[in-house]
């Protein structure tokens, strides 16, 4: 790999960055909105640097075309930079057509259907996260959780204060191979899609929505019996439902 | 630019050295030649063109496409492996940035000030100095290389070359990063890699032997401006260590998506099998140390000490690295460090885990 290819690769790379985050929301599909900043900072890195890689080779061809070097300072133009890259280095082109050819959508039904269950936290989740507690807040009136929220009550919190309120909840629907009903769904994400986890839960009063649409439905979390992390679906009675467009971060 | 001057075809991949003597030995007895001092313009030519053909080409597919694409395994795993590569590349291009400006800016005789003489005492104070360090293996790979030629002694430089990786403040940070509110992995990752570099470090320094390596070769041509050296320094290490990357991010997501959830499960609930599967994932992925903490986060369904030998095994043994050390110091001593090595970070990997995780 030359130079130019060098150069070329770099500036490609950092526009699919800045392309993502600049120019359209497309990053929200694979990272945490956080990450905004960073990838702009470093594409507008990449490009620069492989400008300066591509001027510096066409002033070493415009250089030797004029025959004012001979073939040794032609030899020093490059000398210490025309090492040529391995070839492994053209994979970084992957990315680039990734972004800008294929354009993959946030992961959803697909993925939360491999998944399967989540299983309780092992005392993981920490309601203090949620400090201001959402249900005083709301008075009588509905009260609009997260899904990894709703979940996480539903598994740790033995006061049961969800019991009997009702509670709005944003997901798409992923259908339930195994038995009645579907799943609301909605993909909890650390740091980028690779680590994401799907909390849901299973609703049987309502007709199977189409896969992968977007819902938000309005109802009352179906109290179970016994241990609380003993439950493998969190069952919803559902009062009402509405179709939504995708929200414009896709995950929680 | 297009008018190629006759010549023999060149290689691709060959170096500018290479096609120079090519040409030369195959020049007539006509002087001076009709393409003196204009070597490489056809190949230039060419690559502008190929790039300009790919990217009519991705515009082409993209618009062809448009939406056409359904099959949902492989939209997933193109969403995962370009959110793999997008959350390591701000860390990567900042690592490389950092470290070519050390390697530009700070003369090596700064180094050979700091670190005692005495290989024992030189080997922890080797191993800290790679904590403010920061770059990721393939930089450390060349680092070594030239602070042995300086005359630091072999056995601290190869504790800087494992510890510099693992333990520099961007691998810390996006440690952090990646376990957002569990503080005690990346301690863990910190005393774990610390502790295995210099172990190593000493028992190289107790019974190594020099001509076990290979004495490097000058990495930057002498007379280069500094912002030439931190450049090119950077533009070498982007190049040799993405595609690397972009092999690792492949890898991952194929995990990701294309290994049952219910075996990796089964697999990661095993207390010692689970450590030693991720620690040969390591090994195998070669992921970048400046990104390796978020794919052991997304491998959640593994014991925190398995997650915390994908970090530790990561950095200091890995395929891609393994290859740059070979080529950098020769396999007479891979064949006789690796091993060392990989059982270090695995006993420090049970201890810390056991110990903090």
């Amino acid at each position: 790999m030359n130079r130019m290819a060098q150069g070329l690769i770099l500036v490609l790379l950092g526009a699919a960055a800045l392309g993502t985050t600049l120019f359209s929301e497309l990053y929200l599909n694979y990272v945490q909105s956080a990450f905004r900043p960073f990838l702009i900072a470093a594409g507008g890195v990449l490009v620069v640097l492989g400008g300066a890689v591509i001027a510096t080779d066409l002033r070493a061809a415009a250089r030797s075309e004029e025959g004012t070097g001979d073939a040794a300072a032609c030899g020093h133009g490059d000398g210490h930079g025309a090492e040529s890259g391995p070839r492994v280095a053209w994979l970084l082109l992957l990315p680039v057509i990734s972004v800008f050819v294929v354009a993959p959508p946030a992961l959803g039904a697909y993925t939360a259907a491999a998944q399967g269950a989540s299983s309780a936290p092992d005392d993981r989740v920490d309601l203090s996260e949620y400090r201001d507690d959402p249900f005083a807040e709301a008075g009588d009136g509905p009260v609009e959780l997260e899904m990894r929220e709703f979940v996480s009550r539903a598994w740790t919190d033995e006061e049961r204060t969800m019991a009997d309120r009702t509670i709005e909840l944003t997901g798409f629907t992923v259908p339930n191979p195994e038995g009645e009903g579907w799943y609301l769904a909605r993909l909890e994400m650390a740091c980028c899609a690779a680590d994401a986890v799907v909390n849901r839960v299973l609703i049987t009063d309502e007709p199977v929505p189409e896969e992968d649409t977007w819902w938000r439905v309005r109802g009352t979390w179906e109290e179970p019996e016994g241990d609380l992390q003993q439950v493998r679906d969190h069952r919803f009675t559902v009062e009402e439902m509405e179709a939504v467009q995708d929200p414009p971060d896709p995950y929680e | 630019m297009s008018d190629s001057p006759p010549g023999p075809p060149r290689t691709p991949g060959s170096s500018l050295g290479d096609s120079l003597v090519a040409d030369w030995e195959d020049r007539g007895d006509e002087l001076p030649p009709s393409d003196w001092g204009r070597p490489r313009g056809p190949r230039r030519a060419a690559t502008v063109w190929l790039f300009a053909i790919l990217i009519s080409g991705m515009a082409a597919a993209n618009l062809w496409l448009a939406g056409g694409l359904e099959h949902q395994a492989f939209l997933a795993w193109a969403t995962v492996f370009t959110a793999i590569s997008f959350q390591a590349l701000p860390f990567l291009v900042f690592g490389v940035a950092l470290s070519a400006a050390l390697t530009a800016f700070v003369p090596a005789s700064f180094y050979r000030r700091v670190i005692p003489r005495n290989p024992m005492a030189a080997v922890p104070v080797a191993g800290l100095s790679g904590a403010v360090l920061p770059g990721c293996e393939c930089a450390s790979v060349p680092i070594a290389g030239g602070l042995i030629k300086r005359g630091i002694a072999p056995a601290a430089a190869l504790t800087f070359l494992l510890a510099a990786p693992a333990i520099n403040p961007v691998v810390l940070v996006a440690t952090a990063v990646a376990f957002p509110g569990r503080p005690e992995m990346w301690a863990a990752r910190l005393l774990a890699s610390l502790g295995a570099a210099v172990v190593v470090g000493w028992i190289w320094a107790r019974f190594g032997k020099s001509d076990w390596l290979r004495p490097p070769r000058a990495a930057h041509a002498p007379g280069a401006s500094k912002a030439e050296v931190f450049r090119d320094s950077m533009v070498h290490d982007l190049i040799h260590a993405g595609g690397f990357l972009v092999v690792g991010a492949i890898a991952a997501a194929t995990l990701n998506v294309a290994v049952p959830r219910a075996w990796v499960n089964g697999v990661a609930e095993l207390p010692v099998v689970g450590v030693l599967v991720l620690a040969l994932l390591a090994i195998l992925l070669s992921i970048c140390s400046e990104a390796d903490a978020f794919v052991a986060a997304s491998l959640n369904a593994f014991s925190p000490t398995a997650q915390l030998a994908f970090m530790v095994v990561g950095p200091m043994v890995d395929l891609k690295l393994i290859a740059l050390q070979g080529g950098t110091f020769g396999w007479g001593f891979v064949r006789r460090f690796v091993p060392l090595t990989l059982a270090a970070t695995l006993l420090f990997t049970f201890l810390i885990g056991g110990l903090l995780l």
